[in-house]
């Protein structure tokens, strides 16, 4: 799963954690000594031409003396390797915080004072805890920072001594270091980083960015790399800081810390640069959001730059550019896990295969559409444009162009939403086009090398921007990203969808491990865990008896159905046990076999129909069962099925005005619930969501008072509210929104009792994809519930009881070869499952009678009918397969048998319950 | 009444009593013999009250009972009121009637009924007996918060005009709650329970819809006064919340009267009369605009992601805009429409997560907030003018100008209006009655 990195070395437990180091130890003689003994003075050991590493600490890796301890663990390592260490470092964490108080202060000197205070404390506490014998170094600093709020410069906030302010962070927490890892016998030496650190001002920057956000043009630098090799081994900086020409304290902006450890790298050219951080390096998408995410194990400098330009923040993108031009490698190390190789960034190979290796978001984006009729051939308009822009100092990112409109993006930035500057370029534009802002907007980009070659990867990926207004879609010239800009609002939900899209279409090829380490699940040791044997396999003999009487069959465990029943039920309930769903329905759309039926009845389900023949066939089934017990929920059903359903004292649900409108009368003196739709739908396909103007079911919020006051006039109680918005999701946290929202909305009503949030809960289906957390499920429904106690709370699964409980089998009938393609032909077809075919569903399928051998070849698993899109499984790597070995697709319980239907006039598979 | 029989026969709606035990006040309510309508508030600890003050105590209380009867006598709205917990004098019997009848104007229209002469509160004590004492009450002022954007514009100015202030707020809300601890006040939770018989009722078909709240949060707040020693509660409504949403027969109807300066007035008249002479009653924003207590919110970015004047409750708070704003009811739009003019489009974007005002199926939502074709929603939203007011800054701005509203009102409204009444400047100039102290008066004005 995970590759070791070809090359790295392990340092002896002896320092606690095993450390893989990132550098290649081997080349140096001294490696062998890995673990001795510190002598207190090594100068004279290390040849002077030992290679140098920089290991850059953030905030949280400087605030404890446990992660001073792990610091200094990390650079023994290295120096007992036979390396020149040098320790660039952050301020503690949320120092710089309290520094930009009174950086900002104007002279409040209440707010000054107060987050000085903060800063003294979190500072003598730590030198305490790190049992310094002396604080004078520390007082120094603190002295320097009570001096710096006496300057008369305070009150305007000068930018030279909001430098000095904020350089205090880092200058702190070295002094703290150094004084600590001295004392555990890592001979070090203290490095002021602004005596070596030299900022240039470049030709559009302004004051503010020359002095808060400079730029230190680092190149390798061997004179600077000898004079500091003869002043010892071993050194601790600062990140963040460096000087002008004039000698001032200047910072090198957000993220000023890796930038820092990479222009270091580049001066020293050092054998490596290490990040060590919080996490284990970066991510194909922000683990946040996409808990599947895997961890990159390599990527080249202009892929990382682009992923780090593009959303993630474990790595500043500042800090590549001077590496990638001294060819120094930088990886990214997790502190709390050094073992873990991270992720390592180099030169990219020449040979490597196009591939998507993340997908990013940022959020806050701001369009500026700019249309012109005269745009047309008229010379030199992009120039007036984008010379707005620099007047205003707005950095344009993607630029998307036609013959008479361009639209750009900018970056979020502090800028944009506490002054008025964008309303000032809009003013200033809109004497040269017409101008329009769109926002708030998110940029969805896809990273990786080759981009341009892997379009046609993509059309799933594609399709789901299909229902969504995408403003602009920019492909980088340098051909390492694809960006789209949708609507804010959208993308949390988008990511985690694009994500498996990504893998599933093959374009993100998560199983190459020379790219893709383990999932962010997996190493929070949160992956699902191996589920037990189903019980196809424990009952295969006698499935092949089944299947020896004819194929192809679909067979139905009950014993499976009342399991997944009992599970659902207990796991969806309080801490305590008690339930959280006051009443349980079964969608019987999902299998309406009678054997299936009286299994859920007898588990306490009631039922959910959507045709009146689905209540006619729980009526035949069950007939002493309650018609209270039985919701119908049609759609766009005729008028008949209505009347009947209310004969039948069997409740009803609406979804459209329609029926009130014009059908008043039949409701009359009846209760009925309302469908809304919430507006989003959710799903593992287009065509299984179910909200969305897209959609066709459910009652738009803003005709649900007119639905009131229909309901009304026809003398109907409207007691029930019901969404659903989509089928196969495994987002534990759907639930809780849309119950949420229904409740939320309930409260506007005066008789509601149900609130009904549907089911749609996913069953995973294929390896790796974690199952739904219904632990989360039921914490976030306890959570609602408790807020809205007055509403008893309904779902209505299907799927999710009786999928894994069928399976379908078939007889390979006839084995193909074409070109390189493998066909397996069996006999059951779209006819018996069309899922693959309808929702390019994804089913395991092994061969049942040769269970248990190994895999021979990757085959197309095809039917015997005339459709191109009879395939039921392509790419599936099976054992040698024969005519007459019986394949078993799993997962066929539900959307199988009662989908089948007599195309090519071809019986679908019938039915047994095992 | 009993649950069981229709709700809307009742005949008479009676004040049945009122008890204090710990903080906890009990109203008791009742129609015809049916079972008793019990609604309960609790406040917080407070040390025990001083016997001087005891007897306006009583007179807070039987305030308050009086009041928030509104909420269980529309479920009926009988012909007859029977108060058997205390004895009214005229004066006070005619501010009841007023603010029934005034209270109730939008849920009348709802309902299509006419409560005009319907409303009689028996008078039975021949003369108002001696005004209230001043009870010498601390000068600390309770504010309450709602989450939207005018109660934190009062905090505001409280804190710059020096004044010791409780954020106070009624019932569960998380939001609130943000707001609240936001704001770094001292902070009073008053929990109010309302009867569960009357869920019941409004499932058997009760009368229900919009009540005075406002007016029954006020006597809460009289009683948290007494019970938590303040000398002030500083209200935060501003001008426009006087104006009638829509005539209707004949009568003004305003989905906000007990927000109104005529509320105001008379209910401060009636706490001066009956329970202490030196008890403040007064909203801190009466002299504003809507537009001009947005301009005063834009001014700061303290409450930015933690507040929502959308109409929806949200008991349930999440990190997104979305969780806070609906963005499909008449606040949210007019507060999007409000805030605009005065703060940079992408902060006011990133409070709401999403452009209202380039969302064309919100055309009619917006044309009713400037009464174009329509009637002012039933809702607390701003006068029309101030609407079009806002649009027409909007017009003037390049970065908006574009977007699908405000160019369509650019191109269909706009010709239509006198422009001359358009001008923000007239918005924001403060005017009109108000009761705010001298010394407040000046932290509202002296701004900028």
């Amino acid at each position: 799963m995970f590759p070791p990195f070809p090359r790295f070395a392990i340092a002896t437990p002896a320092y606690g954690h095993p450390i893989a180091l990132c550098c290649d130890a081997r080349k140096n003689p001294v490696f062998a000594r890995a673990g001795s003994p510190l002598p207190t003075d090594r100068a004279a050991l290390l040849p002077a031409d030992a290679p140098w590493v920089v290991v850059k600490f953030g905030g949280t890796s400087v605030s404890t003396r446990a992660r001073w301890e792990t610091i200094g663990r990390i650079a023994r390592a290295h120096h007992d390797a036979g390396r020149r260490v040098l320790i660039v470092v952050s301020a503690l964490s949320g120092i710089t915080d309290q520094l930009k108080r009174i950086a900002e202060s104007r002279g409040d000197l209440a707010c000054c004072r107060a987050a000085q205070a903060t800063i003294i404390a979190r500072h003598h506490a730590l030198h305490a805890e790190l049992g310094l014998p002396r604080r004078n170094a520390i007082d120094g600093w603190l002295e320097r920072l009570a001096q710096l709020l006496d300057d008369p410069r305070c009150a305007g906030g000068d930018l030279g001594w909001q430098a000095e302010v904020f350089a205090l962070g880092e200058l702190m927490s070295s002094t703290l270091g150094a004084g600590f890892l001295a004392g555990q016998g890592l001979p070090l030496h203290w490095l002021d980083a602004r005596e070596h650190m030299r900022s240039a001002p470049l030709a559009n920057q302004g004051a503010w960015a020359r002095q808060l956000s400079a730029t230190v043009p680092a190149a390798p630098d061997a004179g600077f790399a000898a004079a500091l090799a003869a002043r010892g081994e071993s050194f601790i900086t600062q990140g963040f800081i460096a000087r002008n020409d004039a000698g001032e304290t200047v910072l090198l902006g957000r993220g000023g810390s890796d930038t820092s450890a990479g222009c270091f790298g580049a001066m020293l050219r050092a054998e490596c640069v290490e990040i060590w951080t919080d996490v284990p390096g970066m991510f194909s998408a922000n683990p946040r959001i996409v808990p599947e995410a895997r961890l990159l194990a390599q990527l080249d400098y202009e892929e990382a730059q682009e992923i780090a330009t593009t959303g993630a923040k474990v790595l500043h993108p500042r800090a590549l550019g001077p590496l990638r031009r001294a060819g120094v490698p930088l990886v990214i190390k997790d502190t709390n896990r050094p073992a873990l190789a991270g992720t390592r960034i180099r030169a990219a190979a020449s040979d490597a295969a196009p591939c998507v290796k993340a997908i990013s978001a940022r959020k806050g984006v701001t369009l500026v559409s700019m249309e012109t009729v005269g745009m047309w051939q008229q010379v030199g308009f992009l120039a007036d444009v984008f010379a707005e822009f620099k007047r205003h100092g707005l950095s344009v990112d993607l630029i998307g162009s036609a013959e008479t409109n361009v639209t750009v993006s900018l970056d979020p930035s502090e800028n944009l939403v506490t002054s008025d500057v964008l309303s000032a370029l809009a003013t200033d534009l809109a004497k040269i086009c017409r101008v329009k802002v769109i926002a708030p907007c998110a940029a969805i980009t896809l990273v990786g090398r080759g981009m341009r070659s892997l379009l046609h990867r993509l059309s799933g990926v594609l399709a789901e921007f299909g229902a969504l207004d995408v403003h602009l879609i920019s492909q980088s010239s340098n051909n390492l990203n694809l960006t789209f800009v949708v609507d804010e609002a959208l993308v949390d939900d988008l990511i985690p969808r694009l994500h498996g899209l990504l893998i599933r279409a093959d374009a993100l090829r998560a199983e190459d491990g020379a790219v893709f380490g383990p999932s962010w699940l997996e190493l929070a040791g949160e992956a699902p865990a191996p589920a037990a044997p189903t019980w196809w396999r424990r009952e295969r003999d006698a499935l092949l008896r089944i299947a020896a009487e004819g194929t192809p069959r679909f067979v139905y465990s009950i014993d499976a159905v009342r399991a997944s029943a009992r599970a659902l039920r207990v796991a969806v309930a309080t801490p305590s046990g008690e339930p959280l769903v006051d009443r349980w329905h079964y969608a019987l759309k999902a299998n309406p076999h009678p054997a299936i039926l009286r299994a859920l009845h007898e588990e306490g389900f009631a039922f959910e129909c959507v045709s009146l023949a689905e209540v006619e066939a729980v009526r035949t089934t069950l007939p002493q069962l309650a018609p209270g017990r039985i919701l119908f929920t049609p759609n766009f059903a005729p008028r008949e099925e209505y009347a009947a359903a209310l004969a039948a004292g069997v409740r009803v649900t609406l979804d459209a005005l329609h029926p009130l409108q014009h059908w008043a009368s039949l409701f009359d003196g009846h209760e009925i619930h309302l469908r809304v739709d919430l507006g989003v739908g959710r799903g593992h396909h287009d065509k299984v969501k179910t909200g969305g103007t897209g959609s066709k079911f459910g009652v738009a919020l803003d005709q649900v008072d007119e639905f009131r006051a229909l309901a009304r006039a026809a003398g109907a109680r409207i007691t029930g509210l019901h969404a659903h918005l989509g089928s196969g999701i495994l987002d534990a946290s759907h639930w809780r929104s849309v119950y949420a929202q229904v409740a939320s909305l309930a409260e506007g009503f005066n008789r509601i009792e149900s609130i009904d949030i549907g089911g749609g809960l996913g069953v995973p289906s294929r390896p790796g994809e974690a199952p739904l957390d219904l632990a989360a499920l039921a914490a976030g429904l306890a959570e609602v519930k408790q807020a809205y106690p007055r509403f008893a709370l309904w779902m209505e699964p299907g799927r999710f009881l009786v999928a894994e409980a069928g399976v379908l089998l078939a007889r390979v009938t006839q084995l193909k070869r074409k070109g390189s393609q493998l066909y397996v032909g069996v006999d059951a077809g779209m006819n018996s499952l069309l899922r693959p075919a309808l929702y390019e569903a994804w089913h395991e399928i092994v061969n049942l009678s040769r269970l248990d051998e190994p895999v021979a070849a990757m085959v197309q698993v095809v039917g015997p009918i005339c459709e191109t899109g009879d395939v039921l499984g392509a790419n599936r790597r099976l054992p040698a397969c024969r005519e007459g070995d019986v394949l078993l697709v799993a997962q066929a319980g539900a959307y199988g048998a009662v989908m089948g239907s007599r195309y090519n006039l071809r019986e679908p598979a019938a039915e047994v319950v095992s | 009444m009993s649950p069981l029989t229709h709700p809307r026969e009742a005949r008479a709606f009676r004040f049945v009593r009122r008890d204090h035990a710990d903080g906890v006040v009990s109203l008791v309510y009742a129609f015809d013999d049916g079972p008793e309508l019990v609604e309960r508030i609790v406040f917080p600890a407070a040390s025990a009250l001083v016997p001087a003050r005891m007897r306006a105590f009583e007179a807070a209380l039987d305030l308050l009972h009086l009041v928030a009867g509104v909420s269980y006598y529309k479920a009926a709205v009988p012909a007859q009121i029977l108060v058997e917990s205390t004895r009214l004098d005229a004066a006070t019997a005619g501010f009841l009637d007023a603010l029934y009848l005034h209270g109730l104007g939008e849920f009348a229209y709802h309902n299509r009924l006419d409560l005009r002469g319907r409303i009689r509160f028996p008078v039975a004590a021949d003369a108002p007996g001696a005004p209230a004492p001043a009870l010498g009450l601390a000068h600390r002022t309770l504010v309450p918060i709602g989450g939207g954007k005018d109660s934190l514009v009062s905090v505001e100015v409280l804190k710059r005009a020096g004044a010791a202030a409780t954020a106070t707020w009624v019932g569960h809300s998380p939001l609130i709650a943000a707001c609240a601890e936001r704001t770094r006040l001292p902070l009073l939770n008053i929990r109010r329970e309302l009867s569960p018989l009357l869920f019941e009722y409004n499932k058997a078909g009760a009368y229900n819809g919009h009540i005075p709240v406002t007016a029954i949060n006020s006597a809460i707040l009289v009683v948290a006064a007494l019970l938590h020693d303040h000398d002030a509660i500083a209200f935060s409504n501003e001008r426009s919340a006087s104006s009638a949403t829509l005539e209707y027969e004949g009568q003004a109807v305003n989905h906000q009267w007990s927000k109104g300066w005529e509320f105001e007035q008379r209910f401060r008249e009636r706490v001066h009369a009956r329970v202490a002479a030196d008890l403040a009653y007064y909203s801190l924003l009466r002299p504003l605009s809507e537009l001009a207590v947005a301009e005063r919110f834009a001014r700061s970015d303290r409450y930015d992601d933690v507040f929502s004047s959308c109409n929806r409750n949200f008991r349930i708070l999440g990190p997104r805009p979305a969780d806070r704003w609906c963005g499909q009811c008449p606040k949210c739009h007019f507060v999007f429409l409000a805030l605009a003019p005065f703060m940079p489009k992408p902060r006011l974007l990133g409070i709401f997560g999403r452009n209202l005002l380039d969302d064309a199926a919100l055309a009619a939502a917006f044309d009713a907030l400037m009464e174009y074709r329509d009637h002012k929603p039933f809702e607390c939203v701003g006068e029309g003018i101030e609407s079009r007011a806002a649009m027409a800054a909007l017009v003037e701005r390049a970065e908006w100008r574009e977007d699908a509203l405000v160019a369509r009102f650019a191109d269909e409204i706009l010709p239509q209006l006198e422009r001359s009444g358009l001008a923000l400047a007239t918005q924001l100039a403060p005017g009109g009655e108000h009761a705010i102290p001298a010394g407040l008066l000046a932290a509202l004005d002296a701004d900028r």
